[in-house]
């Protein structure tokens, strides 16, 4: 009776951790499998022999190397540019002796806070229209790095009005400018903090779907999540193929969080609880 | 008490530092790339959506103010008035089914001290993940033919369900996979508030004999009800906002059955047709209906007692 009441939370935990991870095995089994035929006929089983082809395949042919590349480099510079930008604006407003007027700027940049992204969507698409940037990165990089702003520079400036005056004021006695202060001493302790943030907002340009879809239409410049959908829609039916995709475009994630767990989850819930 | 600091700055020294934190230039240098880049694709967008929302823009260089016929013509069509009703559903299946089930998963998870990091990480999984990737995957999963859900179900003797194309089960498909994305995050979330309470008071409900479901529903529930609050207040704005999942499942089909007022928006304003006017205005009553729920909420439901 006392050992049943002790597994029996087990048992429930693991039938739900097993439908969690049960659809990702179900597709990389499907993605070493030769045909739909073969999935259709033993769904469950182990590939009968690893099929390697499909993951050329879909690398080459169904160009999922292009979308991978455009996510990478779209992911990182605007999670890049966003940490950047949002630790000189949080540094200005925590750190520096311009006490009212960051005090305004501090509100002001909040309120961006209340607005659900997708309200914007369809004026953001007059505006990338208008600026003549529809179609090319810019129409990504530009939203995604602004729409990173209000909960970025939140999270640092929460974590730079931590760190104790008399480091600064040490470095300012022997002589450093402001800008050097900056870069220098408040920068690197701020590190763990601009990790969080830079996480967030990677994964949330890696993961964006809706303004990927109707700002870019170029197939070379689409990225993950619309091109998979695009190759999803044109390979209907080789669903061995559709599987690979899959694999490829989530197994970076994957990757990164088996070795950043903490900070993602500590960085994905910071991020999701704003409102 | 000055003279505890290590170091006591003179008063040159003092000015000095007064003068480097207060470089206009420096300052202006920082502030203003975030504060461009910030009122670019927030507050114009905001401004002129407030604005297109009341024209009848359609991309081209002529428009026209029409008062309030957008917002009149959207609550007129049926297609849209279905919508709101899906969206309802949404919320209804969030906090009827999906926050039962994250307490319970919290509760259980908070109580087992081995495998309980496992739990915890693999749980959390679907939530870093792309929507539109877990779209294809659980259309895969859903296949008629070939998906493991139906094959499984044959082995019963059940004959395939066109899950995703069949109007009575395309809409529990979607509210099923959506809480499969999601249930992790907030049950990290609720776990995290749990682990924080002392340790101290279950220990002695459990010295006085209560069982684990008492020690749950009588102790850490009314504990644990602010972060409750914050999980149904973000289930219905995320609810209200719900459009990723339905455009790479269903694209809102069949016939409406997963139409949400965001993908209602997007298949009106964004198509062959373009319609800017009238799509602002759609985004602006999303936005309004999220507010107008979650203040109702929490006038009602949400007011944490003290």
């Amino acid at each position: 009776m006392r050992s049943l009441k002790r597994v029996s939370p087990h048992i429930i935990l693991l039938i739900y951790v097993v439908v969690v991870l049960f659809p990702f095995v179900f597709v990389l089994f499907s993605s070493l499998k030769a045909s739909n035929i073969e999935i259709a006929e033993r769904p469950f089983a182990f590939p009968t022999s690893l099929y390697f082809q499909n993951y050329i395949d879909a690398w080459v042919k169904a160009k999922i190397n292009v979308y991978f590349f455009n996510s990478i480099y779209l992911a990182t510079t605007s999670a890049f540019t966003g940490v950047l930008l949002s630790a000189a604006t949080a540094y200005a407003l925590t750190r520096m002796r311009f006490n009212k007027a960051s005090k305004a700027i501090y509100q002001f940049v909040l309120i961006g806070m209340l607005i659900p992204g997708n309200v914007l969507f369809i004026a953001q698409y007059i505006l990338v229209m208008n600026m003549g940037i529809l179609n090319t990165h810019w129409a990504l990089f530009l939203p995604y790095t602004a729409g990173a702003l209000p909960i970025s520079v939140l999270l640092i400036a929460a974590f730079m009005k931590s760190i104790p005056n008399e480091l600064e004021e040490a470095a300012i006695v022997d002589g450093l400018g402001a800008f050097r202060l900056f870069y220098k001493i408040i920068l690197p302790l701020t590190l763990p903090a601009l990790v969080t943030v830079f996480i967030v907002n990677f994964l949330g340009s890696w993961n964006e779907y809706l303004l990927a879809n109707f700002f870019i239409s170029k197939d070379e410049l689409k990225t993950l999540p619309t091109g998979m959908v695009g190759f999803r829609d044109a390979f209907q039916t080789n669903y061995a193929l559709i599987s690979t995709g899959i694999v490829y475009s989530v197994t970076p994630v994957l990757i990164l969080y088996a070795f950043l767990q903490e900070k993602i989850i500590e960085g994905v819930t910071a991020g999701g609880v704003k409102g | 008490m000055p003279g505890s600091l290590p170091h006591r700055l003179s008063r040159n020294e003092g000015r000095q530092m007064k003068h480097t934190l207060r470089n206009p230039w420096v300052y202006l240098l920082m502030i203003v790339p975030t504060l461009v880049l910030y009122c670019l694709f927030f507050i114009y967008p905001m401004v002129t959506s407030s604005f297109y929302a009341f024209t009848d823009w359609n991309g081209l260089s002529n428009y026209k103010f029409i008062g309030f016929n957008n917002f009149i013509d959207v609550f007129n069509d049926s297609d849209f008035i279905n919508a709101i009703g899906n969206n309802m559903l949404f919320i209804v299946f969030a906090v009827c089914v999906q926050v039962p089930l994250i307490i319970f998963f919290a509760i259980l998870i908070a109580n087992v001290r081995k495998l309980q990091r496992l739990y915890k990480t693999t749980v959390f999984i679907p939530s870093i993940l792309s929507t539109s990737v877990i779209g294809i995957l659980w259309g895969f999963v859903l296949h008629p033919n070939i998906g493991p859900v139906n094959k499984l179900l044959s082995v019963f003797g059940i004959d395939p369900v066109y899950w995703l194309a069949d109007s009575a089960w395309a809409l529990p498909a979607v509210l099923v996979v959506n809480a499969w994305q999601w249930m992790g995050f907030y049950i990290v979330l609720v776990l995290a508030a749990i682990l924080a309470l002392p340790k101290e008071m279950n220990e002695a409900a459990e010295i006085d004999g209560a069982s684990g479901f008492q020690r749950a529903w009588y102790l850490t529930v009314p504990l644990i009800k602010p972060i409750i609050s914050v999980v149904v207040m973000l289930s219905i704005s995320g609810a209200m906002r719900v459009v990723d999942i339905v455009l790479v499942m269903t694209q809102g089909g069949p016939v409406g059955a997963t139409e949400v007022m965001a993908s209602y928006l997007v298949n009106e304003a964004m198509g062959v047709n373009p319609n800017y006017g009238l799509g602002t205005s759609i985004s602006l009553i999303i936005f309004a209906f999220a507010l107008l729920l979650t203040a109702l909420y929490q006038s009602t439901f949400g007011k944490v007692k003290e």
